[in-house]
């Protein structure tokens, strides 16, 4: 036990002494939750870029009243609006924020007016003829005659108003996703605004209500994939350059000349990366909390996921350390399986924006079972929904484990 | 009577159609420091490893104070009981001259680390990482981790090539003291003057086979042949003379000479008679040694780098 404990010292003081290790196994993931997590994941609700373009104009070349009043309305919804001048040439989208141009038309101001008053004398003439109705004898005819002419009156002054064009105008990319979502938010603001016109207000409301399931936020999802994508990377890329370093340097013959046996020093390194991955998980979840606000469950079932993880990918890391001789193909090998799984798997963004085919893939790659089964346990609180993906993780860790213990050479290197 | 601390019987290993350990066998005593002298891929590495336990030899046994290395029940004694450093060996970059120590000691589950950094002048080191040493510490460093555990039989792998010809003495000077301590070396070099100054018993190697074994001084007299005397100075008709009187004899390039003698009375009569010639100078003498039984036993000379030429 002394012997154990002196080694995973000794191999924590190198891992921490390891500028390639401190980058890797803690400042790129918490740099990388930090910048992704500000940028896509933040705690403000996300704004709806939307320039205006106003062709309503008064005399003097500002807008009219009814245009102006529909932009404030626009301000006051989740729109960012951008007001663009009449003749201004079309915009270019940067390629991360689409471009939406609403074109309110000229006349705008008096066609709404003329239509809002054509709508209250619709009103109007029904509201009298359905009172008629169900007067019934109660009235005269002489008086029905009166009302008929009244109505037929309001009808000639309703066909004397005249109503120009009111349809906006919404222009934008058939690639903007959610360019359809805009369009509905723009009619709900739309027909509100008409309604105030004619000094009505909606009967069908909806009221929103927050639910107990926890809505997970992009920075949610970022925290758990970074852990395990860094977990993955410490070890099968720092653990098996070290097993390769330690045996080009005669580390590894001088330990093998020694009673120590090969178990025992792949137990030493697992020990380490246990540690080393739960270091990790603290920083993350700390710097997690402390600038996203994010909640999350560290319980007995996350602390196996990231157990299972390590032994994993450790477990691999030693294998590949041990089977390949060139320290230049253990590098290439290293990286050829873990960056693609770093970034096919899942882990950095969610599998729904990748194609069908690289979804599919994914699930050939065993980051994905464990940042799943990572998020289950660690974000969501959900340890039921993460018991198959770690126990997929779990049968890797086995395979990685008794596989590295067969191929690494303690004698005949 | 001095007890053998290893003995190798008929030792073979084969790696695929290559043999590299050709039916080797010798015996190292108690207390000597054995060399394995050879050039770069004779088999000497290969041969250590076996009695380090490190490979498994293809036919053949070895045994370590009588322990052999085929028996895996003994192998885990063996292990308590050597030391080794391993040929190129770098230790731990970011680790210090005591944690690597500490580590080894580990391993061999023993703690006397202080006295062994002491004992090598590696205490005042000690807090130092391996990456900021010179070569020499550096190779100190190995040594330490070879020695700690108090092994009855070190193996010790080149442990001086690539080192600055201080450092190597140095390295001369450690294996000296642990020779004086009682602990068994076994050495392997492709330098014949590291292996001619410390070693008790010498096996030349070449090719997996052993072409010559014996005490150095033993090697030296059946095949080191003549001290020759090297002459600036004598002329045609010195030589003639000297040739005439039996003696061999050759003219080299710039003038020289090269006279070789059976002994040291031989070189008193050859001065002597120079002398009574009128000739005024003094050769330079140089006795026979471990290049000279390469030479003879192999036919070859050995380069800096450990190459035959």
């Amino acid at each position: 036990m002394r012997t154990f404990i002196t080694f995973v010292t000794l191999l924590l003081k190198t891992w921490f002494r390891s500028k390639t290790s401190l980058f890797f196994g803690l400042a790129l993931p918490i740099t990388l939750l930090l910048v992704f997590g500000t940028i896509f994941g933040g705690p403000s609700p996300p704004s709806y870029s939307l320039y205006v373009r106003n062709l309503d104009l008064d005399g003097s070349g500002g807008p009219a009243p009814l245009s102006k009043a529909f932009i404030d309305a626009l301000n006051s919804s989740v729109f960012e609006v951008k007001l663009l001048p009449p003749d201004a040439p079309p915009q270019q989208s940067t390629g991360f924020t689409a471009v939406r141009i609403l074109t309110i038309p000229q006349g705008f101001t008096g066609s709404l007016l003329n239509a809002s008053i054509r709508t209250r004398i619709d009103i109007t003439a029904d509201t009298i003829l359905r009172f008629v109705e169900m007067a019934g004898e109660n009235i005269s005819s002489e008086v029905r005659a009166n009302i008929s002419r009244g109505i037929e009156g309001m009808e000639d002054f309703k066909q004397s108003l005249v109503v120009g064009n009111t349809t906006l105008i919404l222009e934008g990319s058939p690639d903007d996703r959610i360019l359809q979502a805009i369009e509905g938010i723009l009619n709900v603001i739309a027909s509100k605004f008409e309604l105030g016109l004619l000094n009505a207000s909606a009967v069908l409301q909806v009221k929103t209500q927050f639910h107990q399931i926890r809505q997970l936020r992009a920075v949610d999802y970022y925290m758990p994939g970074y852990i395990a994508a860094f977990i993955m990377t410490n070890g099968l890329l720092g653990v098996s350059q070290q097993f390769s370093e330690y045996r080009r340097r005669g580390v590894i013959k001088l330990l093998a000349s020694t009673p120590v046996s090969k178990s025992f020093w792949i137990a030493s390194i697992v020990a380490v990366q246990t540690i080393a991955s739960l270091v990790l998980t603290s920083v993350m979840i700390l710097a997690g909390w402390l600038v996203f606000r994010i909640a999350v469950y560290p319980d007995v079932f996350s602390l196996a996921v990231i157990l299972l993880g390590t032994l994993a990918f450790t477990g691999f890391g030693v294998l590949i350390g041990g089977v390949l001789k060139e320290a230049e193909a253990v590098a290439a090998l290293g990286n050829t399986l873990s960056f693609p799984m770093m970034f096919l798997s899942g882990a950095f963004w969610p599998l729904e924006l990748m194609p069908g085919y690289l979804q599919a893939a994914a699930r050939y790659m065993p980051l994905y079972y464990f940042h799943v089964a990572l998020r289950e346990t660690l974000v969501s609180g959900s340890p039921a929904t993460a018991i198959i993906p770690a126990l997929v993780v779990a049968i890797t860790a086995v395979v990685a484990t008794i596989s590295a213990v067969a191929a690494t050479k303690w004698k005949d290197f | 009577m001095r007890s053998e601390a290893i003995i190798v019987s008929d030792l073979v290993k084969k790696y695929g159609e290559l043999t590299a350990v050709d039916h080797i066998s010798f015996n190292v005593f108690e207390g000597d420091v054995f060399s394995l002298l050879g050039p770069n891929g004779a088999g000497k590495t290969t041969t250590v490893e076996i009695l380090e336990c490190l490979r498994t030899p293809t036919s053949g046994d070895a045994w370590i104070k009588g322990l052999s290395v085929r028996d895996p029940k003994d192998v885990r004694k063996i292990k308590k009981i050597i030391g080794v450093l391993p040929q190129e060996f770098y230790a731990v970059d970011n680790l210090t001259v005591l944690e690597n120590v500490v580590l080894a000691a580990a391993a061999k589950n023993s703690d006397n680390v202080r006295g062994v950094l002491e004992r090598l002048g590696l205490w005042e080191f000690r807090g130092r990482r391996f990456s900021t040493l010179s070569g020499g510490l550096k190779r100190r460093v190995g040594l330490a981790m070879a020695l700690v555990g108090e092994p009855e039989i070190v193996f010790l792998d080149e442990p001086t090539t690539g080192l600055d010809p201080e450092a190597r003495r140095e390295t001369w000077h450690l294996i000296r003291e642990l020779r004086r301590s009682g602990v068994t070396v076994v050495l392997t070099t492709h330098y014949m003057e590291e292996a001619e100054r410390l070693s008790d018993h010498v096996a030349i190697i070449v090719n997996g086979r052993i072409a010559a074994e014996g005490e150095v001084k033993n090697l030296i007299s059946r095949y080191g042949g003549r001290t020759t005397l090297v002459f600036d100075d004598i002329d045609e008709e010195a030589r003639q003379h000297l040739v005439d009187r039996g003696f061999n004899v050759e003219a080299l390039s710039g003038g020289r000479s090269v006279v070789r003698v059976e002994g040291e009375h031989e070189v008193f009569e050859v001065i002597s008679y120079l002398r009574s010639l009128g000739y005024e100078g003094y050769p330079l003498i140089r006795r026979g040694g471990l290049e000279d039984v390469f030479l003879s036993v192999i036919g070859s000379k050995l380069s800096e780098g450990g190459d035959l030429i």
